[in-house]
């Protein structure tokens, strides 16, 4: 069977994962149900996640949202992300607004998966709308095409898809915005996570794994093997991410 | 014990310091990884002449990695002369043609004649497959009667359709690493593909073979799995002694 190296008895739990989806998921056969996700993420050793429904994401952000609340109320493992449809920034303002009187923190947002290309002004105008409600945003997309309308803003931005081709564009903008995160999970590169902590710092980086789309040890066990100091493991493990929830680390 | 099919040595032109074979081999000790095949980042990507020139070099001091002859579809004399040139030392044990870098797609009439060239020399041919046109190489192969090719990547986001690809050739083998982990890709194609045409990668150096191995252990492997796919069907395909038993 399969024998994986031995990894320190202190990184066998990770504190916060950024990047956790669940609901429905029309393109795969897959369970994305709440449990399902809450079961993942605890056989990975994973302790906490920032959870956003797809329901929000792909068809309706009102309902979506409220199905969020929803679940971080049945599984406390979990802290609610809210969503939005860059494709009616109008009804974006409302739902931002509600969502903060709410008391939610973190708003993430789809641009690929709603069609939604860098340049777009709804896009911008959300960002500026919810960077003037304090939230920290999480985004997919290409770093190289969307860290433009989040930059010179002021914006704490966790992009989820900052790939290992892309570290360099990460490290050379994170040296000017010192709200730019990257998530792991594509950091894949046998330096990738390294070389970010190194030239821009560990809070910098979080943990992501995208359950459940994605499979979730690949990430998991990149970070584990990371090379980083005991400091520094445990700010992208965690602390970066507790940070944004006011939480210390 | 591990075989690797899918591998690298040299650098690259994105921020990162992987150039030194010794990563190779620190990696592979890493994770277990007894033997890797690898091809010369240089002769896929700009010279395939001085690559495999270099990957030759490497692999005369470190006897756990196996060749991948690098053949550039642009100039098939010239790749020709390589494979009689390095087939011979018992060091090179397939052919590893990309699609990206020499500018040719999939099925293009340069890849094929590239594939039939390996076919000729009695070796696997790896190839780059990303997109739906993996479909095609069931046809390059029932055109080319002794041809084995490997699936790079099994299609990258294209994964059902590599699948479907190997189900009607018993001669496609599928070989899965990705920078993008999709859920269950490894364990959809390990229920429906023969699993003789399953084999393990890693992309490593340019990737951490940590994404690999955590790929294999979500799709949660039989014993028998294991065997076949991370060393038994490799060392058959490739020819590969081992210690093991058979």
């Amino acid at each position: 069977m399969v024998r994986l190296p031995p990894v320190p008895a202190e990184r066998h739990v990770i504190g916060i994962d950024v990047d956790v989806l669940f609901g429905a998921v029309p393109h795969r056969q897959l369970d994305a149900s709440l449990d399902a996700v809450a079961h993942q993420q605890e056989s990975h050793g994973i302790r906490r996640g920032l959870l956003c429904s797809l329901r929000g994401a792909l068809f309706d952000v009102s309902s979506g949202n409220d199905e969020t609340r929803k679940a971080t109320e049945q599984q406390q493992r979990f802290v609610p992300v809210g969503s939005v449809d860059i494709r009616d920034a109008l009804g974006a303002e409302d739902e931002i607004g509600r969502l903060a009187e709410a008391g939610v923190k973190i708003l993430r947002l789809f641009p690929p998966e709603q069609w939604v290309e860098p340049g777009s002004p709804g896009l911008a105008a959300i960002i500026d709308t919810a960077v003037g409600h304090d939230l920290v945003l999480l985004t997919s997309g290409d770093f190289s095409q969307f860290w433009r309308p989040f930059a010179d803003r002021g914006a704490r931005v966790c992009f989820l898809d900052v790939h290992a081709y892309r570290v360099a564009d990460f490290v050379v903008t994170a040296r000017r915005e010192p709200g730019f995160v990257a998530s792991t999970r594509m950091l894949v590169g046998p330096d990738s996570i390294e070389r970010i902590a190194g030239e821009v710092g560990a809070h910098h980086l979080a943990y992501g794994s995208r359950t459940p789309l994605h499979d979730v040890m690949p990430s998991a066990l990149r970070l584990r093997m990371a090379g980083l100091t005991k400091q520094e493991w445990k700010q992208v493990a965690g602390g970066t991410a507790a940070g944004w929830l006011g939480e210390a680390l | 014990m591990i075989i690797d099919v899918h591998a690298h040595a040299g650098p690259w032109f994105f921020a990162t310091d992987v150039g030194a074979a010794e990563l190779n081999i620190t990696l592979m000790d890493r994770y277990g990884i007894d033997r890797q095949i690898v091809s010369a980042s240089e002769a896929v990507t700009y010279d395939m002449v001085a690559g495999n020139r270099w990957m030759a070099e490497v692999l005369e001091a470190h006897p756990r990695l196996l060749g991948y002859v690098v053949v550039n579809p642009n100039d098939l004399a010239a790749g020709a002369r390589e494979l009689e040139k390095y087939q011979p030392t018992g060091r090179f044990v397939g052919v590893k043609v990309h699609t990206t870098y020499p500018g040719q797609t999939l099925l293009s009439k340069a890849i094929q004649d590239t594939m039939a060239l390996a076919a000729q020399a009695g070796l696997p041919v790896l190839v780059h497959t990303w997109d739906e046109s993996v479909l095609g190489l069931v046809d390059v192969l029932e055109r080319h009667p002794g041809l084995r090719v490997i699936a790079g990547h099994m299609g990258g986001p294209a994964w059902r359709t590599a699948v479907e690809a190997a189900t009607r050739t018993d001669r496609l083998y599928l070989e899965p690493c990705c920078s993008i982990t999709d859920a269950g890709r490894y364990r959809y194609a390990l229920d429906r593909v023969p699993l003789e045409q399953m084999l393990f990668g890693t992309d490593s150096t340019l990737v951490d073979p940590a994404i690999a191995m955590g790929v294999v252990v979500d799709a949660a492997l039989t014993e028998d799995e294991y065997e076949h796919v991370m060393w038994r069907n490799a060392a058959r395909l490739f020819g590969i002694e081992t210690d093991q038993a058979a």
